[in-house]
């Protein structure tokens, strides 16, 4: 009989194999395991036009998702005000392009999607506000202040130029807008994964208390992910907007949940403290191949809700139940 | 600043703070009186109470869920779909009993939020966010996305007439139920312990409070609210609908804020969602009635909501104190009594 040894610091000789490997490689095996069964139900699946659109539509939303992983990484539960800086970068490129010019009125719509997320972020980091019914109640107000701005109506665009280069190809393959994507996409992974803001980010969103302790400005990390969420959103809102060339108030809606799906399907947990914005992107991508398959099956928009919500549950559930088996509860 | 923090931690400022609501309405009442000819009269109340009893009756299952530090944002898929259930069932079960399917979908569907965030113990932001997406796709897939409309458009009066020249039918029901909900949350020992769970589980499991099953019936009433909210909208429209209640969570939750209910758990009231829902009525009539447009309400109601939380985080940045305008009398009788018996002891040497 040996005396029981206190267990090493370490917490990987703690979890089995299955809850260590499980959470890294079940969305990857996720993923193949959707893209073999996409080609198996459809022959229009694994084409380079499809899996392209795939792309594209995963593009505006996809520049959210990078933003609120920080949300949800320094713990900052959600931003619920997305559809509101979506709608101001929108609306505010395709109101102003006419008079001041396309290039201009994008950097005034995002700059003011900008003002709206560092307000956010002062609410709730410094001002310690609980950030679900701080932007919802900011949402409604900026989203106001924009339709006051345009009147409360559809607003068109005129600039065909801007539009046919975002969905113009590069090398006759990728579209523009999944370039800038993608480079949002590796920016905000190297940010988090490689820079002091990532690190303090994560220690944020792990022990705030004694990161505050430890001098790392924990006010100002909590409010700049929410201001890095409203500028993504509004640059998000910008492209949506030159690509489609209307914009409307609810063009951004139902996109903060989306955003969420992803970045909960992507394994990063709601209380803080983990997960990558490389593993947001792969949930996002999975959502979106799931979806695809949907609508070549011919299954109708709403209905798909089915599949969303049963997707967050399960994905939720099994990182619940690693964690707990992994005993980090 | 020594100016400034006095008045944030006094207790008149405390006071004014937790009796916002009485406040907020009352001004809300005056500016609306003021501009809005005949804002006061009965029949305008009336009209305004009817416009909100189905938000109240969302705000009521979400001041329980709030109070025990959960949220709930599936209330609108599940009003939708008991709704769907109460009118698409009344030619196959007749009109009595499709309204208790209804009502029993509401119930159902709680009771799966509340296996989500118990049993599976999923964050009940996420997890009723899921379920939201869930019960929006099946009404749309039950229906195909098509409004379902009911065998007797009359049957539905007896909620959305007024009863006695009073108030109208669904009115009453949220008034009774507003009022059962504020009896029970301050004079039954559950109510209180509801209390306790959203302050903090684990120490109210430590004290014997089964904190898990007050989570799980926290849900189930707020999904049978909503039901009873779906089942009421549905009949008086005599319309099943897979879009209805779209945006009602969001206002019912800005109701009971208003009503000084905090998301992080553990303090509300009915009372105060009550205010928080008159509030609402009465700024929207006004509002309403003066034609603003809809989207500069929506600054109006979001600046109201962000002041109020900013405010309330001031106050409760600097210590907890009940501020009851009973316990500021009894404090200050006992600070005056204090200094009395003080100075006669002074005297005395």
């Amino acid at each position: 009989m040996t005396t029981p040894v206190p267990p090493p610091p370490g917490r990987t000789i703690n979890r089995g194999l299955f809850s260590h490997y499980g959470a890294r490689l079940g969305l990857p095996a996720g993923i193949l395991v959707t893209l073999i069964a996409g080609a198996l139900v459809s022959d229009r699946f694994l084409t380079v036009q499809n899996l392209t659109n795939v792309l594209i539509n995963m593009s505006i939303i996809g520049i959210i998702v990078v933003g609120m992983t920080f949300v949800f990484v320094t713990r900052g539960l959600a931003d619920l005000s997305v559809p509101a800086t979506v709608a101001v970068g929108g609306l505010l490129v395709l109101g102003l392009e006419s008079s001041i010019g396309t290039i201009p009125a994008a950097i005034v719509g995002v700059l003011a999607a900008a003002i709206a997320g560092g307000i956010n972020g002062w609410l709730i980091g410094y001002a310690g506000l609980n950030p679900v019914i701080t932007t919802l109640a900011s949402g409604t107000i900026v989203l106001g202040i924009a339709q006051v701005f345009v009147g409360g109506v559809i607003v068109y665009g005129d600039n065909t130029e801007a539009q046919a280069f975002l969905t113009g190809r590069v090398f006759g393959v990728v579209p523009v807008i999944v370039l800038i994507f993608l480079a949002v996409v590796v920016i905000g992974h190297l940010v988090l994964s490689r820079s002091m803001l990532g690190r303090w980010s994560y220690a944020v969103g792990s022990n705030p208390s004694a990161t505050g302790a430890s001098a790392v400005p924990v006010k100002r990390v909590r409010a700049i992910a929410f201001l890095m969420t409203g500028t993504l959103s509004g640059f998000s809102g910008v492209l949506l907007g030159i690509t489609l060339q209307t914009a409307r108030p609810g063009i951004g809606t139902g996109y903060e949940f989306d955003a969420i799906t992803a970045v909960v399907v992507g394994g990063v947990s709601l209380l803080g403290g983990s997960g990558t914005v490389l593993y947001a992107f792969g949930g996002l991508l999975f959502v979106q191949l799931l979806t695809n398959i949907m609508v070549l099956l011919g299954v109708p928009t709403e209905p798909q809700g089915l599949v969303k919500g049963a997707l967050i549950v399960g994905a939720v559930a099994i990182d619940v139940a690693l964690r707990r088996r992994g005993g980090r509860e | 600043m020594n100016a400034r923090r006095n008045i944030f931690t006094s207790d008149a400022f405390h006071g004014l703070v937790r009796n916002r609501v009485v406040i907020i309405l009352a001004a809300t009442l005056i500016i609306g009186a003021t501009f809005v000819p005949g804002f006061l009269e009965f029949r305008t109340a009336s009209l305004g109470l009817d416009r909100m009893a189905t938000l109240g009756l969302v705000a009521i299952g979400l001041t329980v869920v709030l109070i025990a530090g959960q949220l709930d944002l599936s209330g609108g898929a599940i009003l939708a779909l008991s709704g769907i259930a109460t009118i698409g069932l009344q030619a196959e079960l007749g009109q009595i009993p499709a309204a208790f399917v209804g009502l029993g979908v509401g119930i159902a569907a709680g009771a799966i939020n509340g296996f989500l965030v118990v049993v599976l113990r999923i964050n009940s932001l996420v997890a009723t966010l899921a379920s939201m997406l869930f019960f929006r796709a099946l009404a749309h897939l039950i229906t195909e996305s098509r409004p379902v409309s009911g065998i007797d458009p009359f049957f539905g009066l007896a909620v959305s007439r007024p009863i006695g020249g009073t108030f109208t039918g669904r009115t009453l029901i949220f008034f009774v139920l507003i009022i059962l909900l504020h009896l029970w949350l301050t004079r039954s020992v559950a109510g209180r312990q509801l209390f306790a769970v959203g302050s903090n589980p684990a120490s109210a499991e430590a004290s014997g409070i089964r904190s898990r099953a007050y989570l799980f019936g926290a849900f189930v009433f707020s999904g049978t609210m909503a039901g009873v909210a779906g089942v009421i909208q549905s009949l008086s429209v005599n319309t099943g609908s897979p879009v209805f209640g779209e945006n009602i969570v969001l206002i019912a939750i800005a109701a009971v804020v208003i009503g000084g209910t905090r998301l992080e758990g553990g303090r509300g009231s009915a009372l105060g969602t009550l205010g928080g829902l008159l509030t609402i009525a009465a700024l929207t009539t006004a509002m309403e009635y003066q034609s603003v447009p809809s989207y500069v309400q929506a600054i109006v109601t979001g600046v109201i909501l962000l002041l109020l939380i900013l405010l309330d985080r001031t106050v409760s940045g600097s210590q907890r104190r009940d501020v009851t305008l009973a316990a500021l009398w009894r404090r200050a009788r006992s600070s005056r009594s204090s200094r009395i018996t003080e100075r006669t002891l002074h005297h005395e040497k």
